[in-house]
Parts: structure tokens; C-alpha cells; sequence
């Protein structure tokens, strides 16, 4: 987006760009050719190639969102009745919904530890993987499998690993003298529970980091060895400037999604009713109780769009802080 | 020769941490993995047992078989096969399609268009659940394949977005002088980016078969006749009302992820060959 | 690289045809009304009994042909949902027995009350008939139900000298009982007698035990705060004082997974499960000799109130045949269908001849299960969603978890409690 933006900004300083143009661009072979007519096409080729998106939105996504913009304002319960009540579900979140505030700050505490932590794991472990040695691919491998595994017997197993007296996770623990907490039991540590899981499925993310890292062209590693780099500074001056774009996008997607963390905390808690003192209560889960248990679809639509403009406003400063650190290749464009 | 050597030496104590660090990784991951394993060769008896056991008493490989023919199995394995396979081609060329217009090429309102695709990515799909629903149902796609398959060839959010970022990395003069040679923006799209691109498309084609593969709510929701189900929902057929059938639950989850452990590792060399691709040609 | 796509693409398409070859349901040649019925028994044991039943109904009559469609649990009624706004419901589905009148109220489901023959209500067992009645509509036959029991272990009764033949009967023999059956191994239990926040029997159970069968949500008024219920919560945290804060956690913990059951392990005395825990004590108790009793009562005044579930059939607004869908249901609700149910399943069912013929079918250790199971269900309470208050547990159970906890004491969750769902009221029509 922050590219886009610059972009705009150039636009809209229309004489010195002219002038830019006129004096930079003449010796190519397009002497005739109006900035005009080009920009047409131009436009025109853009359309073409986000053609099917903007079918897909106009046929599929953007009239079930309008919808759920405008039953927000009513009290629509999904098969019959939608009556328009004004601001009333947004008054009642904030003001006497005393879950909406629990579940705000379940799901506020994830994001903010799971974040950042799975980012940095995924980095880590996409250098180790991104090593030329032998047998690289079968690692590659088994980490990348917790990605893969999904589906309500994950979740049991894990409930199964996080028992506190025979649990793997608490036995591994005592080898090293320490006395594991009751995790799910225990409302302190649900949601590091949680993120402990999240943790051990990083292999989506390291996958992105692995696909970027091959972007690197070699000559810059030997070039750089050349100069006597060792590991770490290449790391630092090389690897990590070229994949800020990935590191960005990790954090923008995985910021969205740990905003939306649903199904872990549904299959988990009983009935999905958010575990011990509602401590794995999060949004959506709360949503989805509104949505699906008591038919408030209105309610729910209500906080769907409060949600939309939480995770807005962090999306939209993810974008302004990229300028400072994300470092695009193809330039500014 | 004498550093030559030295290097050697430095080499092999770095790839030693390197193995050690992997084996110590996989060991993390590998043994829920086991638990998983180690259940699906249980006895319902041995499973009912308390303390639970590391390793199965008796290893029941049956189990698999059994489970396997509870239900029709084979069928739904074809047709999950069939879906995902689809979906994947569609996700990859439609996506790639879509973020090459996004990453290269200058039209008007393309920031606030770009915004809306991020914008999509912002709603909890409940609240959209409904509406959707109805829409694939007036236009009578309910109880086929469609509803699961077409929105991947219209593109997703999150896989523009990030085919977006990856075509970014490549330096814009590549693409100038495609231009300058007359290539017009297809061609370029498809003998250039995405040539460059191959680790990015692997990624996006192994994210979206693990997705469409492991969908659970899509094919439940959309497919209303028991000879279209997928794995997914053959899976909770284990989960009954009173108990569930633990050693046939786990050897079936393990038997789910074989195909996709299986395209992981065919696909994921394609990394290496790929950093031949990218970069190393015009630098 | 290319052919290995165009390999793949070929596989795909081979697939396709595959898979469209018997895609074609043969729509009805022979003039038949064709039913689709949504299920949730899915599972090995359950479903060739359903679908044995689903087969008898098809034989039994030639204007009509049901087809059984399995969708997994929970999920099942999402879909239900989104199917009834788009206009395109299933004609029968299996649905919660307590929120019958939440989906009446929103519209979610037939009203059957024109549709059915005369004389059904006296068929059933009027508790679970209620439970379908809203606003004197009829909105669904009752199915299945069940009832929670408490399983005690005689063994281990013998061992603590306790007569294996007189299950406690109060609250207070209960604990007496409970701290006589715990086995102490320094300061960890090889046995505990009995924990009340253990088993298919939560905290809101007891105090509906403990105010004689009074609901949270009695009648349309919040009766959270009462005194019998504080008592019933402090009895909790009592008993949890009793047996230490780690004790009870880590125990919650090892079986939460559902794989393993204390009670079967040996490792918890008695234990309380509905009446089809039977089935799994059959199956993996080995030689344990147990006993079943109804929950015990607070005082030797009360009722020995027990909490039980169910399911109902019912038509989804909009369905398309509800004439065709009410004999289907009356079909399945009757005698015969039921019985077989009832045997097959060891599950409690609606129809009250059914119940009994299903009782005189069995015999052994089964039967004495199943009769405690039908004594129970004179006293068990469904806690049907009420409509002012629809998501009262949700502001309930947080209060009470913190009570357990100690971060509050009973009477001030129990307020908090109260005062949180009063303040949640939803206007009804």
C-alpha cells in the first residue's frame, strides 16, 4: 500500500513529474507516444489483470459484507426478523456485554505474544532449514508437518500433551527440575498454552521465509564472503533487508489471523464456552456463540465490523512503518 | 590451502550445531506426532488405560484397515483429491494473475482497490457465512463441487497479497526491458514473473492444497450428498455422541496427511532449483 | 517439469470422471415423495441403526422414501441454519432437545401442531414433551434423552468397609462416603473418593439439585442468588479445600483428553456419567464390580434432581413436505422404532411404552442400569434455553469458575453472577 501512496503522491504533483518525464524519458524509442495514452492502456491492462478479483468481489464477497455492514444496525436473527435498532448493538457491547471486554482481551493478549514470536521463529527456523546440507529435505520435512496436521484430533492430542502430571510437555519439564503449570486447567496459562501450540505449527511461515530466502542471489553471499563477512553479518546485511517483504506480509497475515483465532479455542473448551474464567473466551468465539448459539446474528455482525476496525487501524500502521524497513527490490514501485 | 582447509574445518563444526539443532527441532515436533501414531496402533482397551502408554502394547495395524472401511473412504479420498487438485491450479494461476497487475502495473485506483482486498481479509467469515450461502444456493451451486472450487480462480486476498510482495523483490528493469522488447504485460506475466517466481508459486500451491485438502466448513456446508463428502468430513464420523473412536480417529488423521507429506517433500526441492532461477541470471 | 504437470492435470481430469460417473441421485421414477433426513450418527455403531430404522419406515409404507444424509455434530445445525435462510432446508433433522422453543420463537422450524395426529402428547413422557411446546404450538416430537447416574465402585466400597449395597443417598453421605473411599500415598491420592466438579454433573447441576429442582432461570425470573444455591457452590469449594487446589486440576486434566475414565482406572470411587456410560463400562470395566444410583439428594427432603439432554426431529421452516415429514416422525417416535433405539443403543428414549418394552428386553447388569436410568428421568431437569436470557451459562460459568478458583467468594459470584444476567435480558414478543 505504502508504495501505492507514493505513487498517488507523484500524481498529484503533476508539473514537475511532466517535467521529469520530458527531460528523463525522451531517448527512448517512444518519442510520439502521449504519457495520456499510455497511462489508458496501461489502466486498461491493470483491469484486465485484476479482472477476476473484481469478479469475485462483486459476484461473491462484497454483497455478503454490505450485508453484514447493514444487519449490524438490526436485530437480525439469520432465518426471520430484522428490524432496524439503530446503534444499539455497538451500545450494548460497550456497555453492558461484560464478555465482549473478556474476549477483547483474550484475543489482544494473543496477538501480542503470538506474533511476534512465531515471526521470529519462522525466520530462525527458515535459516536453519535454508542450509545445502544432507538430508535437509526430510527435515524440511517434519517441520513443516504440524502445518499440515489439523482437524479436531490435533487439538485432542494436545490436550493429551499438556495433561499436568502425565502430559509430555510437563514430563519434559520435570527432566529439567522444573514443575509444569496445569495449562488448560488453569486460567494463567490457557492462552500460553496456546500460543505453545501456535508456536509448534510454524511450519506455514517458515515456508515463506524458505521461498524468500531463495530469492537472494548467490553473487551477493559471495560477494559479501569476499569481503570477509561472517554468518551473522551476512544475515544481517544481506538475508534480512531481502526478505522484508515476507517478514512484512508474516506480520500483517499473521496479526489478521491471530485476531481471528477460533477453532483451537472452540474444539478445546467445552462446548466452546472459553475454557476456565472465560480465559480462552476470544472474539470470535464470543461472536460465533452470538451468531450460532442464540441467533443474535446482528450482534455478532456488529462486532464483526468493531473487529474490522481494531485490526484496520494495526494493518493500516503496519503499512505506514513498512516505508521505514521493508525494502522492495523493484524500487519504489 | 592452509585457509582452504581452515574453512573446511569451520565448515564441518557449523554444519555439527546445524544437525544438532535440526534433530533437537524435529524431536520437539515429531513426538506429538508419535502420541498420534502410537495411538492409531492401539486397542480401544489399551487407549481406555491409565497412566497412558509411550509405545502400544500390541501394535494393531489393523486399525487402519477397519477404519478405513467404516465408511466409503476411497471415494472420498478421489474426491478430495479432485477438489484440492483443482483449487490448487486455480490458486496459483489465478493469484499470480492477480498480483502481477497489483506489484507491476500503474492504473487508477489501484491503492484504494488494494485496500479493498486487504479490507476482505479483515471480516470474520461468520458473519458473511449466510449470505453466501444463499447466494451459491439461488444460484443453484449448492451440492456441487462449484462453491468450493470457483472462488479459488477468482483469488484470495492472502495469496495476492503475498504473490504481490514476492514480485516486488524482483528489480523493476527486468521488466522494463521486457517492455522495451516488445513484450506486452501477459507475456511478461507468464514468461518472466513467473519463471522468478517458482518458489513463491510452490508455496502458494502447497498453502492452498493444505488448505483445501484440511476444509472442513466449505465441503459440510456446501455438499448435502454423502457421495461428494471429503476426508475431512469422514473424519468426524469417529467423534460420535457418546464416544470416540480413538485408534481409528488417529489412523485416519495419519492416513490423511500421507498424500500431503508426499507432495511437501516432492515440491519443497523445487526451493533449490528455483535459487538457479531467480537473480542469478541477470546479476 | 512439463510433462510431470501435464501428468498431474491428466490424473485430475480421470478423477473428475470418476467422480461424476454415479454423482446422478436417481430422482423418483415411481411417483414416490422423496424425504431427506439430516443426521449426526454418523459413527460405526450408531448409524446401520438408524438406517435400519430408516429402512423399516421405507418398507412399511409405498408413498414415501427417506434418505439419510450424515453431517458430523455441531456443524450439523450451522448448516441448517444457513439452509433454512437460502430456503432449501432438509425435511427432517435431529436437533437440541432445550432450545425447541428458541427456534420456534426465531422461526427456525415448522409449527407441526395441525399436522399431527390426535393423541400423540399421551405417548410421551410429559417432561419431554414440554420441552416442545412453546406457546401451546407444537414445534417437535421428542427423540432421545438422557440422565446422569452416580457410578460407584463396590470394590472399593468393600475395601473402606462401606456397604457395597447402599450408595449414598445425601450430600452429606456423599462426603462421608467420599472421605472414606480416598486412598492417601503420602500426599498424593491412589484413590479419591469422590470430587464434585468431576464427571457429567457441573457446579450448576448441583445447585439445581441443592434448590430442590429450581432452575437458574425459573419461570422467566433469575434465581441465581439463592440460598440453597450458595450452599451447593460453597459445598464445591469445600470439597475442593478438602482435596487441594493440584489434586482436582491435575485430575481435571488427565481426562479431559476423554480417552481415559478415572472411574473405569480405578483411580476415582464414584463418578457420575448418564446412563450410556454403561456401554463403556461394559466394554472396557473388565471384571470391576460396580454399582448405579440415582444423584443424591441435598437433604433427605429434596429431590434427588439429576440434568439430562436429548434430541427432538423436527421440520425446518420451509421444508417442502411436512405432511409426508410428520408420518416419518411419528414413524420414528413410535413403539417399534424406539425400542430398537432404546436395545441397540442403551439410550433413553421419548416414548414411554418403548421405554418400558426396552427394559423388559434387557436383563443382567444392564437392566439394573436402565431401570436406575428411567427412576432418574422422574427427576431429571433439561434447563431449557430460556428466551429472556438465552446465554445465561456463558455469564454464569466465568462467576462460578472464579468462586472455584478463590478469586471471589460464593457470594459474591453468585451476585455478580446474577446481577450479570439480569442486566442481559432480551425483550421476547
Amino acid at each position: 500500500m505504502e508504495s501505492l501512496q507514493r505513487e498517488d503522491r507523484v500524481e498529484q504533483r503533476p508539473l514537475p513529474l511532466k517535467k521529469i518525464e520530458t527531460t528523463k524519458n525522451k531517448k527512448p524509442n517512444n518519442k510520439k507516444r502521449k504519457p495520456s495514452k499510455l497511462a489508458v492502456r496501461e489502466n486498461i491492462w491493470g483491469y484486465i489483470f485484476i479482472a477476476p478479483w473484481i469478479i469475485g468481489l462483486l459476484g461473491l464477497t462484497l454483497g455478503p459484507l454490505l450485508f453484514s455492514l447493514v444487519t449490524s444496525f438490526t436485530d437480525y436473527n439469520i432465518t426471520s426478523q430484522m428490524n432496524f435498532i439503530g446503534f444499539d448493538n455497538y451500545i450494548k457491547m460497550f456497555t453492558a456485554d461484560p464478555l465482549f471486554w473478556t474476549s477483547l482481551y483474550n484475543t489482544v493478549y494473543f496477538v501480542i505474544f503470538s506474533v511476534p514470536l512465531t515471526t521470529v521463529g519462522g525466520i530462525l527456523v527458515a535459516l536453519l532449514l535454508n542450509q545445502k546440507i544432507r538430508g535437509i529435505k526430510y527435515f524440511r520435512t517434519i517441520i513443516y508437518l504440524p502445518a499440515i496436521l489439523s482437524g479436531v484430533a490435533i487439538y485432542f492430542l494436545w490436550m493429551q500433551l499438556l495433561s499436568p502430571s502425565t502430559g509430555l510437555v510437563n514430563t519434559v519439564l520435570a527432566w529439567f527440575g522444573i514443575d509444569g503449570p496445569a495449562w488448560l486447567f488453569d486460567p494463567e496459562w490457557t492462552k500460553p498454552a496456546l500460543i505453545m501450540m501456535k508456536l509448534w505449527g510454524l511450519g506455514g511461515g517458515m515456508l515463506l521465509y524458505l521461498a524468500i530466502m531463495q530469492n537472494v542471489p548467490k553473487e551477493m553471499y559471495e560477494a559479501a564472503e569476499l569481503d570477509g563477512a561472517g554468518g551473522f553479518r551476512k544475515f544481517i546485511h544481506i538475508t534480512l533487508p531481502m526478505i522484508t517483504p515476507i517478514i512484512f506480509f508474516d506480520l500483517v497475515t499473521s496479526t489478521i489471523g491471530a485476531f481471528q483465532i477460533f477453532q483451537e479455542a472452540y474444539v478445546m473448551t467445552e462446548n466452546g464456552d472459553g475454557g476456565p474464567s472465560s480465559s480462552l473466551l476470544f472474539y470470535n468465539l464470543h461472536m460465533w456463540n452470538n451468531a450460532f448459539e442464540i441467533f443474535d446474528m446482528g450482534y455478532a455482525s456488529a462486532m464483526a465490523w468493531i473487529l474490522f476496525l481494531i485490526v484496520m487501524v494495526f494493518t493500516f500502521i503496519h503499512f505506514k512503518v513498512s516505508k521505514r524497513w521493508v525494502y522492495y527490490e523493484s524500487g519504489d514501485e | 590451502m592452509e585457509t582452504y582447509v581452515g574453512n573446511k574445518k569451520k565448515m564441518r563444526i557449523k554444519n555439527f550445531f546445524i544437525y544438532i539443532l535440526l534433530i533437537g527441532v524435529s524431536i520437539i515436533i515429531l513426538l506429538p506426532v508419535w502420541w498420534m501414531i502410537s495411538t492409531s496402533l492401539k486397542s480401544p482397551g489399551e487407549i481406555a488405560q491409565y497412566p497412558p502408554t509411550f509405545f502400544p502394547e500390541s501394535f494393531q495395524f489393523s486399525n487402519y484397515i477397519e477404519a478405513w472401511q467404516t465408511a466409503p473412504f476411497t471415494r472420498w479420498t478421489l474426491n478430495t483429491l479432485f477438489i484440492a487438485g483443482i483449487v490448487t491450479i486455480g490458486s496459483v494461476l489465478a493469484n499470480s494473475f492477480i498480483a502481477y497487475g497489483f506489484a507491476v502495473i500503474r492504473f487508477k485506483g489501484k491503492k484504494i482497490l488494494f485496500g479493498l482486498v486487504m479490507a476482505t481479509m479483515l471480516i470474520p467469515g461468520f458473519v458473511t457465512l449466510v449470505p453466501q450461502y444463499i447466494i451459491f444456493s439461488k444460484i443453484g451451486w449448492v451440492n456441487t463441487y462449484l462453491p468450493l472450487i470457483v472462488p479459488a480462480f477468482l483469488g484470495s486476498a492472502f495469496f495476492i497479497f503475498l504473490l504481490r510482495q514476492f514480485i516486488r523483490t524482483i528489480p523493476r528493469a527486468m521488466i522494463d526491458a521486457a517492455k522495451i522488447d516488445g513484450a506486452n504485460h501477459f507475456q511478461i506475466w507468464w514468461k518472466i514473473i513467473l519463471p522468478l517466481i517458482k518458489p513463491a508459486l510452490i508455496t502458494v500451491a502447497i498453502l492452498a492444497f493444505n488448505g483445501s485438502w484440511n476444509d472442513l466448513l466449505g465441503p459440510l456446508l456446501y455438499l448435502t450428498d454423502e457421495n461428494l463428502y471429503t476426508l475431512q468430513i469422514g473424519l468426524q464420523t469417529f467423534k460420535g455422541q457418546v464416544s470416540t473412536q480413538w485408534n481409528y480417529l488417529m489412523a485416519m488423521s495419519t492416513t490423511v496427511l500421507l498424500p500431503m507429506i508426499l507432495l511437501f517433500f516432492f515440491f519443497q526441492k523445487h526451493f533449490i532449483e528455483g535459487n538457479n532461477l531467480s537473480g542469478g541470471q541477470k546479476f | 517439469m512439463k510433462k510431470k504437470w501435464t501428468f498431474f492435470l491428466f490424473a485430475i481430469l480421470l478423477l473428475f470422471i470418476s467422480g461424476c460417473s454415479n454423482d446422478a441421485e436417481a430422482t423418483n421414477a415411481d411417483g414416490k415423495i422423496e424425504l431427506d433426513f439430516w443426521t449426526f450418527w454418523g459413527s460405526e455403531t450408531r448409524r446401520p441403526i438408524i438406517e435400519k430404522m430408516i429402512d423399516d419406515f421405507n418398507n412399511s409404507q409405498d408413498e414415501i422414501v427417506v434418505k439419510h444424509t450424515y453431517v458430523p455434530w455441531g456443524d450439523i445445525w450451522t448448516k441448517n441454519l444457513a439452509a433454512v435462510a437460502a430456503g432449501n432446508p432438509p425435511d427432517v433433522i435431529v436437533n437440541d432437545i432445550r432450545s425447541v422453543a428458541l427456534r420456534a420463537e426465531n422461526n427456525q422450524v415448522e409449527d407441526i401442531t395441525d399436522l399431527m395426529s390426535d393423541g400423540l402428547e399421551e405417548k410421551f413422557d410429559p417432561k419431554l414433551w414440554e420441552t416442545v411446546v412453546h406457546e401451546d404450538k407444537t414445534y417437535a416430537l421428542p427423540f432421545n434423552t438422557d440422565t446422569r447416574l452416580l457410578y460407584y465402585n463396590k470394590d472399593a466400597f468393600r475395601e473402606a468397609g462401606l456397604d457395597p449395597e447402599k450408595p449414598p443417598r445425601t450430600w452429606d453421605e456423599l462426603k462421608e462416603y467420599a472421605e472414606k473411599l480416598n486412598i492417601k500415598n503420602g500426599d498424593t491420592y491412589e484413590q479419591v473418593g469422590f470430587y464434585p466438579g468431576w464427571g457429567d454433573f457441573g457446579p450448576i447441576s448441583w445447585m439445581i439439585n441443592a434448590d430442590d429442582g429450581v432452575q437458574l432461570i425459573d419461570d422467566g425470573e433469575v434465581k441465581i442468588n439463592t440460598p440453597a444455591k450458595q450452599e451447593a457452590l460453597q459445598w464445591i469449594v469445600d470439597f475442593k479445600e478438602d482435596l487441594g487446589e493440584e489434586t482436582v486440576q491435575n485430575m481435571s486434566a488427565e481426562f479431559g483428553s476423554e480417552q481415559q475414565n478415572p472411574f473405569i482406572n480405578g483411580k476415582v470411587a464414584m463418578w457420575i456419567e448418564p446412563g450410556t456410560f454403561f456401554t463403556q463400562l461394559d466394554q472396557f470395566a473388565g471384571d470391576m464390580d460396580y454399582g448405579a444410583a440415582l444423584i443424591p439428594s441435598f437433604t433427605e427432603e429434596t429431590g434427588n434432581w439429576s440434568s439430562g439432554g436429548g434430541f427432538v426431529l423436527e421440520i425446518p421452516k420451509g421444508a417442502k413436505n411436512p405432511e409426508a415429514s410428520m408420518k416419518f416422525i411419528e414413524y420414528m417416535t413410535d413403539v417399534e422404532a424406539q425400542t430398537y433405539w432404546a436395545e441397540n443403543n442403551f439410550d433413553n428414549v421419548a416414548n414411554i411404552e418403548a421405554s418400558e418394552k426396552a427394559l423388559d428386553n434387557l436383563d443382567g447388569k444392564a437392566k439394573e442400569v436402565y431401570q436406575k436410568t428411567l427412576e432418574s428421568l422422574e427427576e431429571t431437569d433439561f434447563s431449557t434455553v430460556p428466551l429472556e436470557y438465552p446465554d445465561y451459562t456463558d455469564l454464569v460459568n466465568p462467576n462460578i469458575d472464579d468462586a472455584l478458583q478463590g478469586d471471589m467468594s460464593v457470594e459474591e459470584a453468585l451476585e455478580k453472577a446474577q446481577k450479570d444476567v439480569e442486566a442481559s435480558k432480551r425483550e421476547t414478543e
